[in-house]
């Protein structure tokens, strides 16, 4: 009964994710004006309503095409090892509506109300299995998200107070009027809120601990969506609804934004490098990958609006509106790929895997193009997105000149480190857990994932090849969100000069030409080589082919022999670390003989210097607070009430208005 | 805009020059490093002979690698050769194609596509020594690509596009009037180049002591055809580093037109190019130790100092 149940649920989830994408398309594609709907008068003081413009719609694409893979892969999924099937369908429902609807929210309340809802049906899903640590995860979740929704509530208040309404038109309107510190700092408010969300680094630390925490497809949902429709808010707030009247935003807004992007991106990556935990890997190159868009957004805020630099600002803001699409498809593939696994296996650890992929194929194969793809690899979409992020720094740069110039130098080549840190990482998460031997029972025996949890994962594959193959179509899908918040001639315009296949970057204001780069052609010629020296291989003589045990000097092969994933990652360890503070124990039990070894014991660990130091030193000073009010703190019930008459009879003194 | 077929036909005519002429550079490398060892040394001609020999012989596959296995060096050997129809070897081009291939940011993309796929194909066996191996190259290659990332940039910012046949044709006016950031990004440059070719002082090539191998120990597991694929890409990636350095520094004499004379001109310059900078990479291999590994990242950090220095100068 319950999987029927759950069946149908999922299938409903599925066809509205299907009708979001397609009516989301078509809006992108046509030239329809933007939808504004009024809601029923819930609550006597606002009117809500919802407002759907091309960022809205762009973004209701990427939240339906990883929810419509979610929902082919939950059922099956969800009836292996999960308790309570039925709440977490409910919840992921909930999730998803939520999600979408503060893409479309038309004013504050309903933005509000929608983000909220969003952060407590994914605290079930986190939850959902009942363990004491994901009961930690969750609690962790909560208090940085309301943390981040406190934040906001503070900006939308002040906002809501100038524009005497919630309506995003009258709050647009207002902000016009604002003076240059209220504006940035109402930003700054609404980054550090949505900046909690998004994992943004140093606001990064509840997400590798709740986002591996929830049933695999909600994880993808988490990672893939989620932060970018935290995202979605620092695009709507900084472009949108807090840009000055003529457009240009201060260059404060993308420097914080570009600096935060490349610390998020390298300082994700690199300790995503040292986990073992695939899920928990997984979440940490979330933090690398919103680290990589808001580098794009950045260099689109430091450009936008000014002298001539709209059709680089565009490319910026296409690059990373584009990642955004790029990483919901692959982000989702790895996450929906980790949890085949884990629930062929029951096993995250990848130590304890290996072997897999004459195991589980198709998962092995699927998984191994999701890691190309993240590594920013040709021929695959993460590489598109990238480039064009070089190509915007590197003309940005050229074209700000000075110090921000030099800014944009700098966060490329750290963008290169990343990319080269993200393809380091992935090596060892697909080598250790796909190939080799398997190093326990559990992989050991493992079979492939049923047919439906494959489906979802080849939709998201299908997506990764058709945007890194074709990207000029997905540049079409830009114009309209592009075109919104920069104004001039959107994506397709900047970006794509002769045909869809070939893509190009160029400044001609400043005099320079224009770099085409043709993915398709160069994936075609890589083909064409493969096949020709596939040919060529074989062509001498047909040589005899065997098979043999993998050499190791002479010592039987066993798993023992595979390399581990703490040993690849080892010498980023003592590279790295400054950053990651290694602990290294080894405990010796030798006997009567000192020369002969009994047990050997090892143990080691990397920190988050965010989590240690940054963390650690909130803690204490929230302790100590706690500790200098205990004494007004008596329990009595009458010393409460003054403290609250006295505050408000102060407050109304301070802000009561005549 | 040039002609789509000749555009393909002067393509086709590079790479197939970098794939043949790959092989002679290692011999050249080789027979210079032997001479100077005051060792007769072996011919020039001996990487295609241990081509060919690799080509007759059988393959032993290790039995726990996964099907993908095979692929790899066929992979590896494509994606190598794609860099190599990227770069202007001896004609520059007249304007932007219609077929871009050239792009400096997909070159290094595509290099770096070869050494992923090389580390999947060492973790596939279950070695450690693959893994050991794979694990370094990555390190390295990870530490080279930001500060290759700000050489390129560098010398981007001068011509305005990254586009390296595009570079090489503007920059040919201005050729040999280096400013400081030129010698600071060719001394850069050159620092990765010897990382990026697997050279002493960061990896050794005639080695395969399992304490200091790097790119030998990925190819450990690999024999026969397949073993000729990789080395081959090895060949080719090598001759194709040096031409990146050529035409972003020395982009010289290179040829607009088919006139014999213009091409007999463009194919000496190249000669003259790449035996000036292998001999580099022989001199240093033979006056140098090899670094101790954790040694490496300040040697590479020395090339990063000098990039991002080129490109300070340059924007600021």
């Amino acid at each position: 009964m319950t999987r029927v149940t759950v069946w149908l649920g999922h299938l409903v989830i599925l066809g509205a994710a299907i009708a979001a994408a397609v009516l989301a398309l078509g809006f992108l594609a046509g030239s329809a004006p933007a939808v504004h709907v009024a809601l029923p008068r819930f609550f006597p003081f606002v009117s809500m309503s919802l407002a759907v413009d091309g960022l809205s719609a762009f973004f209701l694409v990427v939240i339906a095409l990883v929810t419509a893979a979610a929902a082919l892969y939950g059922p099956s999924y969800l009836a292996g090892h999960a308790k309570a099937p039925g709440v977490q369908t409910v919840a992921l429902a909930v999730f998803v509506a939520c999600m979408a609807l503060v893409c479309c929210a038309g004013d504050l309340v309903t933005f509000l109300l929608a983000w909220e809802g969003m952060t407590l049906a994914s605290w079930v899903l986190v939850v959902a299995d009942g363990s004491e640590e994901n009961a930690r995860a969750g609690l962790l979740y909560l208090v940085m998200a309301h943390a981040g929704t406190a934040a906001l509530l503070v900006a939308f208040l002040t906002l809501a107070e100038r524009a005497h309404g919630f309506d995003f038109a009258a709050v647009r309107a207002a902000a016009r009027g604002l003076d240059g510190g209220e504006r940035t700092a109402l930003f700054m408010l609404a980054l550090a809120g949505f900046g909690a969300k998004a994992g943004v680094v140093p606001l990064h630390v509840w997400l590798p601990k709740a986002h591996p925490a929830a049933p695999s497809h909600a994880s993808a949902l988490m990672s893939g969506v989620m932060l970018k429709v935290a995202l979605y808010g620092i695009f709507r707030f900084g472009f949108d609804l807090l840009a000055p009247a003529g457009g240009r935003l201060p260059a404060s807004w993308g420097w914080t934004v570009l600096l935060l992007g490349t610390a998020s991106a390298v300082i994700g990556v690199l300790l995503a490098l040292q986990q073992h935990d695939l899920k928990r890997l997984l979440a940490f190159h979330s933090v690398e990958n919103v680290g990589i868009i808001l580098i794009g957004a950045g260099v689109a805020m430091l450009l936008g609006g000014g002298r001539g630099a709209r059709p680089l600002a565009t490319l910026a803001l296409a690059a990373a509106l584009l990642h955004t699409l790029n990483h919901a498809a692959f982000k989702g593939l790895l996450f929906l790929g980790a949890g085949s696994v884990l629930a062929r296996t029951g096993v995250r650890n990848m130590e304890e895997l290996g072997g897999l992929a004459r195991r589980m194929p198709w998962t092995a194969w699927l998984f191994l193009l999701g890691a190309v793809a993240i590594s920013a690899l040709p021929p695959l979409n993460g590489f598109v997105s990238e480039w064009m992020t070089f190509q915007a720094l590197l003309l940005g740069g050229v074209r700000l000149g000075g110090a921000s110039g030099l800014l944009a130098g700098v966060a490329a080549s750290m963008l290169a480190l990343t990319g080269g840190l993200a393809a380091a990482c992935f090596a060892k998460a697909f080598g250790v857990t796909f190939l080799g031997r398997p190093r326990t029972a559990h992989a050991e025996h493992a079979v492939e994932s049923p047919a439906p949890m494959i489906a979802g994962m080849l939709l998201l594959a299908l997506a990764c090849l058709a945007l890194g193959l074709a990207p000029g179509w997905a540049m079409r899908l830009l114009d309209r969100p592009t075109a919104e918040l920069l104004g001039g001639a959107g994506a397709s315009a900047a970006v794509t000069s002769s045909g869809p296949l070939v893509l190009s970057a160029g400044d001609a204001a400043a005099g320079l030409g224009a770099t085409s780069i043709s993915v398709t052609a160069s994936a075609a010629l890589l083909a064409l080589l493969a096949a020709l020296a596939w040919a060529l291989r074989g062509w001498p003589r047909k040589a005899p082919r065997r098979l043999a045990p993998t050499w190791t000097c002479g010592m039987t092969p066993t798993a023992r022999f595979d390399y581990t994933g703490t040993a690849f990652a080892k010498p980023l360890r003592l590279i790295f670390a400054a950053l990651y503070r290694p602990r290294r124990e080894v405990l010796k039990e030798t006997g009567p003989n000192p020369y002969v070894i009994r047990r050997l014991g090892y143990a080691g660990e990397v920190v988050d210097l965010a989590e240690t130091v940054l963390y650690a030193q909130v803690k204490h000073w929230v302790t100590a607070g706690a500790h200098e009010i205990r004494t007004y703190s008596t329990g009595r019930i009458h010393g409460y009430i003054a403290f609250v008459l006295v505050t408000l009879v102060v407050s109304l003194l301070l802000f009561a208005k005549a | 805009m040039e002609s789509s077929v000749a555009h393909l036909a002067r393509t086709a005519l590079q790479a197939a020059l970098l794939v043949l002429l790959g092989p002679l550079v290692t011999g050249f490398i080789q027979k210079l490093k032997a001479r100077l060892q005051c060792r007769r040394g072996a011919s020039l001609w001996q990487p295609y002979r241990d081509l060919a020999k690799l080509l007759r012989k059988g393959t032993v596959q290790s039995d726990t690698a996964s099907p993908f296995f095979r692929a790899i060096p066929v992979l590896v050997l494509a994606a190598t050769v794609t860099t190599a129809a990227m770069l202007p070897v001896l004609w520059a081009p007249s304007g932007p194609s219609s077929l871009p291939l050239g792009d400096a940011i997909l070159l290094v993309a595509l290099l770096a596509l070869a050494r992923f796929l090389l580390a999947i194909g060492a973790l596939d066996a279950g070695g450690a020594f693959g893994g050991m191996g794979a694990s370094r190259e990555m390190t390295v290659g990870l530490l080279v690509e930001p500060a290759l990332m700000l050489a390129v940039f560098s010398v981007a910012v001068s011509g305005g596009t990254t586009d390296v046949g595009l570079l090489a044709a503007r920059r040919e006016a201005l050729a040999l009037s280096w400013t400081a950031p030129d010698l600071l990004a060719l001394f850069a440059m050159l620092i990765l180049a010897l990382a990026e070719t697997g050279r002493i002082p960061v990896d050794n090539p005639d080695t395969h002591l399992e304490l200091t191998m790097l790119h030998e120990g990925m190819l450990l597991e690999h024999s026969g055809p397949g073993l000729a694929c990789i080395v081959l890409a090895t060949h080719v990636k090598q001759l194709v580093i040096l031409t990146l350095v050529a035409a972003l520094f020395l982009p010289l004499g290179l040829a607009r037109g088919a006139a014999p004379g213009e091409l007999a001109l463009a194919l000496a310059a190249f000669a003259v190019k790449v035996v000036l900078l292998a001999t580099f990479l022989g001199l240093v291999e033979s006056s140098y130790a090899k670094l101790r590994f954790f040694r490496v990242p300040q040697f590479l950090g020395l090339g990063l100092v000098c990039a991002f220095l080129a490109l300070a100068l340059r924007v600021l």
